[in-house]
């Protein structure tokens, strides 16, 4: 009880901390933007792209917007890494860590905190991104090729999966304290890397568990999946369920966040 | 929870970087009521040795602890202890006051603290300032303002005088002295000895991570001494050791001065006068802090206690 309330504390201070930062402008700004650059699209019409690719009134093109809206779940990432790694960068960390010196309290803090900021992230985005979307289709008087319920689904997902990259994010700013390595390394992992790992035999076995194949799960975007389907042949990967592929996600979070713990715990801060 | 008395304690202390030994097996106690100053040159072993106390740095071996706690064992450690380690460690979007309330809440304090320790360090006038725009000076009174948000028993402040004009100088003794009359204990370390020795009653000296020398300010000053010149300093030297053997040292400065220990400046001017001796320059010198700290930290390697 105790710690739930010492831990309710260390929130609060966390998200004061964040508020009376610039990075809520940023972020909102983000959030704006890659919510308006998929309302962009769809008003553009996926018809007219070049080449061109199946149209709003169809489920492939609605599936596609909807998926470039979940690759955005990077930058929220990247926001939570910056937010972490500037604690080592000003050093606030030798205050943080003398007023809260049980680390691990510390970082569930952070964690929860984030946590928050990063579904109101994603809720910006999707909200921004969902008005566009059945904007768009007004306008041009068609019909998206889902159904309400489906898109609606599929937003929620992706507002998740925000949160939870944001929580990545953080996980592997507490771990790698430098900020510039830790947004570099992040950035390389989820554009390069699991792609190239793709290609050694045997690992695409593994591709629902990997932080893409769990993605791919929980935003339902399956484009990468599909293409490694008829490359490699040999059937569709199977991916997780959507919460699964969110408990993957947290799971790989959490793990980066318990490293990031124990490592400092012997780690000198001086 | 301790009742007692919130002594700081380190035992046997010790902490390699690497194959750097930063610390080595160091003893000493701090009590609460005065002020302890920590000195040493550069490189000493000061900030490591606050460090280890504060839990931020492990030590290789030994003990440090607060009220016969290690820090991380206090049940409420910002409540007890109040720190100032760095110039830096703020982020540099936050106002001094943004600074203080996350800290606030941090620690679980109440809100009013803001306030009374913007108001105690003088930090009220630049509250609402970034904090990447503050002088060294500002950032200093807002790392004290931080580490008084929890009231602590326990101040430990390392090198708070960097940065500080004299008067702020002037103003952090008087404040440190009243908050140790207050009977907490507060350590501050320093190379500059002038900074700390008017509000200091005790002292730990270390160097090379080692103690050189620990005890109340005015042991540890030198002996008095007097200065004399005179254009027959030989013929005085000859009669003053004749007339007090055993108890009267006389160092030659140059040619025509001396320094006289174990008389006082009246008896070596009656003294002159009786042998027709003329004395151009009678000084008392009095004994600093300043040679004893050069003396025990510069030539005494060994344990001096
Ligand atoms: N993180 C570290 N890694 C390696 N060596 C270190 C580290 N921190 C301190 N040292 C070394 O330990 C010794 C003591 O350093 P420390 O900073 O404690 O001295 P100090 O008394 O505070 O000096 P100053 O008056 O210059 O602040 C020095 O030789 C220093 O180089
Ligand atoms: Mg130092």
């Amino acid at each position: 009880m105790t710690a739930l309330v010492s831990l309710g504390r260390l929130v609060s201070a966390e998200l004061r901390r964040l508020a009376a930062t610039r990075l809520p402008m940023w972020g909102s700004l983000a959030a704006l933007g890659s919510g308006g650059f998929v309302g962009l699209l769809a008003l553009v019409g996926p018809e007219n792209f070049d080449p061109p690719v199946p149209g709003l009134d169809t489920a492939p093109g609605v599936r596609m917007l909807l998926g470039l809206l979940g690759m955005c779940a990077f930058v929220p990432a990247l926001l939570g890494t910056t937010a972490v790694a500037s604690e080592y960068r000003h050093r606030t960390i030798t205050t943080t860590a003398l007023f809260a010196p049980r680390r691990w309290t510390m970082l569930a803090a952070k964690l929860t905190a984030y946590a928050i900021a990063g579904l109101a992230y994603g809720l910006i985005a999707v909200t921004v991104a969902g008005a566009a979307l059945f904007g768009a289709a007004a306008i041009k008087g068609v019909v998206l090729g889902l159904p309400t319920a489906t898109v609606l689904a599929l937003l929620s997902r992706i507002a998740v999966t925000m949160a939870v990259y944001t929580l990545v994010g953080v996980a592997v700013g507490a771990l790698i304290p430098n900020q510039v390595a830790a947004a570099a390394i992040l950035g390389a992992y989820f554009y390069m890397i699991e792609t190239a790992l793709l290609l050694i035999p045997g690992v695409k076995e593994l591709y629902p568990y990997l932080p893409g194949g769990a993605t791919a799960a929980l935003t339902g975007f399956t484009f990468l999946a599909d293409a490694l389907a008829e490359q490699m042949g040999g059937g569709a990967t199977s991916l997780l369920s959507a919460p699964l592929g969110a408990a993957v996600l947290v799971g790989y979070a959490l793990v980066a966040a318990a490293i990031a713990v124990i490592a400092p715990l012997r780690r000198d801060i001086t | 929870m301790n009742t007692g008395s919130w002594d700081i304690e380190v035992h046997g202390l010790t902490k390699t970087f690497g194959t750097v030994e930063a610390v080595t097996d160091l003893d000493f106690t701090v009590s609460p009521g005065t002020v302890t100053a920590f000195l040493g040159p550069n490189g000493a072993g000061k900030t490591t040795t606050m460090r280890m106390l504060l839990g931020l740095v492990t030590p290789t071996s030994g003990r440090a602890t607060i009220g016969g706690l290690r820090y991380t064992e206090l049940p409420r450690p910002a409540a007890t202890v109040g720190a100032v380690l760095d110039t830096s460690g703020f982020h540099p979007d936050h106002t001094a006051r943004d600074h203080l309330s996350v800290y606030a809440r941090l620690g679980g304090f109440a809100r009013s603290r803001v306030r009374e320790v913007m108001d105690l360090t003088g930090v009220t006038p630049f509250a609402g300032r970034r904090t990447r725009a503050l002088s060294t000076g500002m950032r200093r009174r807002l790392h004290l303002a931080t580490a008084l948000l929890g009231d602590p028993r326990v101040l430990l402040l390392d090198e708070p005088g960097n940065g500080l004009d004299p008067e702020g100088i002037a103003w952090l003794r008087r404040f440190l002295r009243e908050l140790a009359a207050e009977g907490r204990t507060v350590l501050v370390s320093s190379h500059v000895l002038s900074e700390v020795e008017q509000m200091a009653e005790r002292v730990v000296m270390i160097r090379d991570g080692r103690l050189v020398a620990a005890g109340a300010v005015a042991d540890l000053y030198g002996e008095a001494a007097v200065r004399v010149r005179s254009p027959q300093a030989g013929p005085l030297t000859t009669a003053l050791l004749a007339a007090y053997p055993g108890t009267v040292r006389v160092e030659a400065l140059d040619q025509d001065t001396l320094r006289i220990h174990g008389l006082t400046t009246a008896g070596i001017a009656a003294d002159a006068a009786a042998r027709g001796i003329p004395l151009h320059e009678i000084t008392p010198e009095r004994p600093t802090l300043e040679h004893a700290f050069l003396h025990l930290t510069g030539h005494d390697q060994g344990d001096t206690r």
